[in-house]
C-alpha cells in the first residue's frame, strides 16, 4: 500500500560501507552469510510463553542467548526503555559502525539517523499481567482499582508509551552514541524499509550529512500480529516448519523476527578500493509494475511467497529481470516486518563481495526450473545485484546494487 | 539549478474547537481556547489525576460530515480524525478527483489505543487461572475492532491512501511529538526534489485513554494542577505544571507552484525549509540548553535560505512542561542572538489552545503558522500572566496581535530527543 516513484538519479553513488544484523540465523554479518552459503535456515519451532498454536507452527527467532549478547550493546540505564527489537537494533548499529571503521563521536563527520520498525506497536501483555493479576476478583477486572493502582509507579510500567511508540528505535540509538544528527523515522515493513533508505539517500546527495545510518527493526512474535499475518495470506497455517520460496513443495511462508543495519556514504568520500553501491531505488504498489531498465543483473535477490501458485506468478516478474542468478534470504530469517529491505541489501552487498550466489536454503524442486534459482552456493562472477522485495501490505521496491572500483569511476565521473 | 517553490494550497483539521478549520482559526483568534473536564473510560469518579484535555466533541459533528466514511469504519479515534482532516484538506484544495491518484500521502500518527475491555479478554472464564494471550486468542472475535490490538500505526496512512487511490509515495511517519512536523517536512523535500507534485501530509493522535494518560503522568509529563480550572496550559508561565493533551489532526495540501498555479488553486502561504535534529540527551528530556533545538532551527533556515534577522514569528512547541519551554526559550535566544533578534521576534504557543495532539501536533500548529503568514495575526499565548523569569520573550500573551508577517518558524520537538523546525513564509507571486 505504500508505493513511491522511481528515484533512479536519486541514489547514485551510495556505497554500504557497514552492515550489522541480529536475526534468527544469529548475530552479524558473518553468521547470515555463513547460513545462506550452507543452507541452514534459522527457522524454528515457534516458541511463546504466551500461547500455543498448532496451526503456526515455527518462527525464525531471535534466541535468547543472542538476544542476551545483545543486552551487552546497550547501556543499562536505557534497557528499560526498550523493547527486544531496538536493542537488537542497537546492535545491529554497533556492528554496522564497527565495519565502517566509524566512531560517531570522533569522527568529525555530520552524521544521520534514518529508523524503521515493524510489527505491532503496542506493548505487550506482559506490561499488563501482574496490574491484571492484582485487580481482578473472580475472574472480572476492577476498573476502578486499576485506575488507583496504576497511578502507583509500580503498578503500570512508566515507559509503556515509550515503549509503544514507533520511535523508540530512533530515540535509543542517537542516546547510544549521543548523535546530535538529522534525522528521520518511519514504520512497517519494506515502506519503512524504502523510505528510512530514501531520506538517508537524499541527505547525503544534497550534502546535508556525511554519513547515514539507517537502522530496522521488528517482531512479529505477537498472537494477533500473527493470526493477521495467517489472514493476509502471508504466513502458513498448515503446520509447516519450513519456508521454502519458489520450491514447488511450498507450504507458505513463515514470520521472523530481528534487526539490521547499513552505514551509507557517499562513494567520491571513499578512499580508492572496491565498494558496493545502492545506485537505484524504485518502488511501486503492484510487484509486477516495478519498472526495470535494461542493465544487466548477474543476481537476483527476491522476495518470494512460498505458495507455489504465487511463486509462479512472481516467476513471470522475475524473468523480465533477465537475471543470470536468482536467490532469496528469507527462507533463512522468516517473513520480516522491521528490515526486510536491509537484510536483502547485506545479503546481496556480501555475495557482490565475495564473487558467490548464496542458495536458497531448503530449495529442491524450483516452481519454475527454467529460471537461474541457486540450489546451490556457487562462485561466480557479480557485479550488479537487483533487489525486489515485496510486503504483505500490497507495497513493492527495488534496489539495484553494484560493485565498483572507486578509483576507476572517480577517474570516469 | 533553481529549485521548485512549495506551497501550501489546502487545509483540513479536527480539532477540539471542531472539524473544520475556519472555526479553528476564528476561535483562536477570539483567545479561546477548547480545553474541558475530561476523565478517562471507566475512571470517572476516581482519584484519577489528569481533569482536563482537549478533547474532540462528536456530538458537534457537522451534519454534511456524519456520512464520512470514517465514522462507519473499524478504526481508532486517531485514524478517523486524520482521515476526516485529510477529507477537509482536499475539499478546501479544489483539487480535482482525478488528480487524487498523484498525491503523496505521509502521515504520522503515535501511541495506539488500548481498550480496557480488550484487557479483559486475558482473563479465563472461571478466574483461577493467570491473565494470558491465550484467553484473548480465544475470544479473538470479541476484541475491539477499534482498538490497538487490532489496528497499527501505519491505518492513518493507509485508509488516506486508499481513498485516494494514492499511487505514492504513501510514508509512515513516527517521530513522537515531531511526527507531523517530519510528515510536512518529509513532503516538502520530496516535492522539491521532484519525486512528487502533490503531497497530503500531517497527522492525527489520540492519547486520551487510560494507560497512555497515566504513563504520561508518570513521567511528569502531563498536569494534574487542579488550581487553575480548564486554564491549566500555561506555556512559558511560571505556573506551568505540565502538558494537557489534545487530540485529532490535520492535514495540509502540499504542491509545487508551479502545480498549483496550473490548476488555479489559490496558496495559503510558502513552505521555504525544513530541518531536523537529535538531543542525544535523554529519551524524556529535552536538552537543557536546548542544543537540539537550535540546531533544527538552524538547519531549516538554512535550507530556507533565510537570515535569522528575517523571521517575524515562532510558532513555538510551547508545551507548558517546564523543561521544555525553558530549553525552548534558549534555544531561541541562541538561534536569534545577532542583533537580539530574539527581542524582535513574536513568539506564540497553540498548545494553550488546543492543548497538546502529541504526535500529530506539528500539523495544526504548522497550519495556524501559515495562515499567520496569509492573515497577519499572531495567535496568542493563553494563561501566560506571570512569566517565568527564564522565559523572557515576546510570547503575544493572552490576546491576539495584528503583526505583519513574512517569515515564520514552527518547531516540534518530541520524546526521544527528537526535534523538527519548518521555515513558513507569506506567498508572494515572485520568489522571495
Amino acid at each position: 500500500m505504500t508505493p513511491s516513484r522511481s528515484l533512479h538519479a536519486e541514489v547514485s553513488a551510495i556505497a554500504l560501507c557497514g552492515a550489522g544484523c541480529v536475526l534468527a540465523t544469529g548475530i552479524g554479518v558473518d553468521a547470515l552469510w555463513g547460513a545462506a552459503c550452507a543452507g541452514r535456515s534459522g527457522i524454528r519451532p515457534l516458541q511463546s510463553k504466551h500461547f500455543r498454536s498448532t496451526r503456526i507452527a515455527a518462527f525464525g527467532h531471535v534466541s535468547a542467548d543472542d538476544h542476551a549478547r545483545c543486552l551487552e550493546s546497550v547501556p543499562r540505564h536505557l534497557q528499560r526503555y526498550c523493547t527486544p527489537s531496538v536493542i537488537w537494533g542497537v546492535s545491529a548499529v554497533q556492528q554496522s559502525l564497527h565495519e565502517a571503521g566509524l566512531d560517531p563521536s570522533g569522527s568529525g563527520l555530520r552524521f544521520g539517523l534514518y529508523t524503521s520498525q515493524g510489527g505491532y506497536t503496542h506493548p505487550s501483555l506482559d506490561a499488563y499481567a501482574e496490574l491484571l493479576q492484582e485487580c481482578s476478583a473472580a475472574g472480572k477486572l476492577n476498573i476502578r482499582r486499576l485506575a488507583a493502582r496504576i497511578l502507583q509507579e509500580s503498578a503500570l510500567d512508566p515507559f509503556l508509551v515509550l515503549k509503544s511508540l514507533s520511535n523508540g528505535l530512533l530515540g535509543i540509538v542517537s542516546l547510544c552514541y549521543k548523535l546530535e544528527a538529522q534525522c528521520g523515522a518511519y514504520m512497517q515493513g519494506v515502506a519503512g524499509n524504502q523510505a528510512a533508505l530514501r531520506e538517508a539517500c537524499s541527505a547525503l546527495r544534497e550534502r546535508r550529512i556525511d554519513v547515514a545510518i539507517v537502522v530496522a527493526a521488528g517482531s512479529e512474535m505477537d498472537a494477533l500480529a500473527l493470526t493477521d499475518l495467517v489472514r493476509a495470506g502471508a504466513i502458513s497455517c498448515e503446520g509447516a516448519m519450513a519456508f521454502t520460496p519458489y520450491d514447488s513443495k511450498g507450504r507458505g511462508g513463515i514470520g521472523g523476527e530481528g534487526a539490521a543495519a547499513l552505514i551509507l556514504r557517499r562513494q567520491d568520500d571513499l578512499e580508492i578500493g572496491h565498494a558496493v553501491c545502492l545506485t537505484e531505488i524504485k518502488a511501486h504498489t503492484d510487484f509486477d509494475a516495478l519498472p526495470f531498465a535494461d542493465t544487466h543483473v548477474d543476481l537476483l535477490i527476491s522476495h518470494g511467497a512460498g505458495i507455489p501458485g504465487i511463486d509462479k506468478e512472481l516467476c513471470a516478474v522475475l524473468a523480465r529481470t533477465g537475471a543470470t542468478h536468482i536467490s532469496n534470504s528469507q527462507a533463512l530469517t522468516g517473513i520480516l516486518s522491521g528490515s526486510p529491505s536491509l537484510v536483502d541489501l547485506i545479503f546481496a552487498r556480501e555475495a557482490l563481495r565475495v564473487q558467490q550466489v548464496p542458495a536458497i536454503a531448503g530449495l529442491k524442486r524450483a516452481v519454475m526450473p527454467a529460471l537461474p534459482f541457486a540450489c546451490h552456493t556457487k562462485p561466480a562472477s557479480l557485479r550488479h545485484a537487483l533487489i525486489l522485495n515485496r510486503d504483505s501490505n500490497g507495497f513493492s521496491a527495488g534496489y539495484r546494487l553494484e560493485r565498483r572500483c572507486i578509483q576507476t569511476e572517480s577517474r570516469v565521473a | 539549478m533553481r529549485r521548485p517553490r512549495i506551497v501550501i494550497s489546502g487545509l483540513g483539521a479536527v480539532t477540539g474547537f471542531g472539524f473544520e478549520w475556519q472555526t479553528l482559526w476564528s476561535e483562536m483568534l477570539l483567545g479561546r481556547h477548547c480545553i474541558r473536564p475530561w476523565q478517562p473510560e471507566g475512571a470517572a469518579g476516581t482519584s484519577f489525576p489528569i481533569r482536563y484535555a482537549a478533547a474532540v466533541d462528536e456530538q458537534s459533528l457537522p451534519a454534511y460530515l456524519q456520512t464520512h466514511p470514517a465514522w462507519s469504519s473499524e478504526l481508532e479515534k486517531r485514524a478517523r480524525y486524520g482521515w476526516v482532516a485529510a477529507s477537509q484538506a482536499l475539499t478546501d484544495s479544489r483539487l480535482s478527483s482525478v488528480q487524487w491518484r498523484e498525491v503523496a500521502v505521509l502521515a504520522a500518527s503515535g501511541a495506539p489505543h488500548h481498550w480496557l475491555s480488550d484487557m479483559q479478554l486475558a482473563f479465563p472464564d472461571d478466574g483461577d487461572e493467570q491473565p494470558s494471550w491465550r484467553h484473548v486468542m480465544r475470544r479473538a472475535d470479541q476484541v475491539r475492532r477499534d482498538g490497538a490490538l487490532r489496528q497499527s500505526s501505519d491505518r492513518l496512512a493507509r485508509v488516506i491512501a486508499n481513498e485516494l487511490g494514492s499511487q505514492g509515495p504513501v510514508l509512515n511517519i513516527s517521530s513522537a511529538c515531531a511526527g507531523a512536523a517530519q510528515a510536512i517536512g518529509n513532503a516538502f523535500h520530496m516535492l522539491r526534489r521532484g519525486e512528487c507534485e502533490l503531497a497530503l501530509a500531517g497527522g492525527a493522535d489520540s492519547v486520551l485513554n487510560l494507560d497512555t494518560m497515566t504513563a504520561l503522568y508518570l513521567l511528569g509529563a502531563a498536569s494534574s494542577e487542579t488550581r487553575w480550572g480548564a486554564d491549566l496550559c500555561r506555556p512559558f508561565d511560571a505556573a506551568r505544571a505540565g502538558l494537557v493533551a489534545g487530540e485529532g489532526g490535520a492535514f495540509l495540501l502540499l504542491e509545487t507552484l508551479e502545480h498549483a498555479l496550473a490548476r488555479g488553486a489559490e496558496p495559503y502561504a510558502e513552505i521555504l525549509g525544513y530541518g531536523t535534529s537529535l538531543d542525544g540527551y535523554k529519551l524524556t528530556a529535552p536538552e537543557p540548553e536546548g542544543r537540539g533545538a537550535s540546531q533544527a532551527m538552524a538547519a531549516a533556515l538554512d535550507d530556507a535560505g533565510v537570515h535569522p534577522e528575517q523571521v517575524d514569528l515562532i510558532n513555538a512547541h510551547g508545551t507548558s512542561t517546564p523543561l521544555n519551554d525553558r530549553s525552548e526559550t534558549l534555544a531561541v535566544k541562541r538561534v536569534f542572538a545577532r542583533n537580539q533578534h530574539y527581542r524582535r521576534l513574536s513568539v506564540s504557543a497553540n498548545k494553550s489552545q488546543f492543548g497538546h495532539l502529541i504526535a500529530a501536533a506539528g500539523a495544526p500548529e504548522i497550519l495556524v503558522t501559515a495562515l499567520s503568514c496569509r492573515e497577519d495575526w499572531v495567535t496568542p499565548t493563553l494563561n501566560l500572566n506571570e512569566a517565568d523569569p527564564d522565559c523572557d520573550l515576546n510570547y503575544c500573551p493572552n490576546e491576539a496581535k495584528q503583526q505583519r508577517v513574512d517569515i515564520a518558524i514552527s518547531n516540534s520537538f518530541g520524546f526521544g530527543g527528537l526535534n523538527a523546525s519548518l521555515v513558513l513564509a507569506k506567498y508572494r507571486s515572485e520568489a522571495p
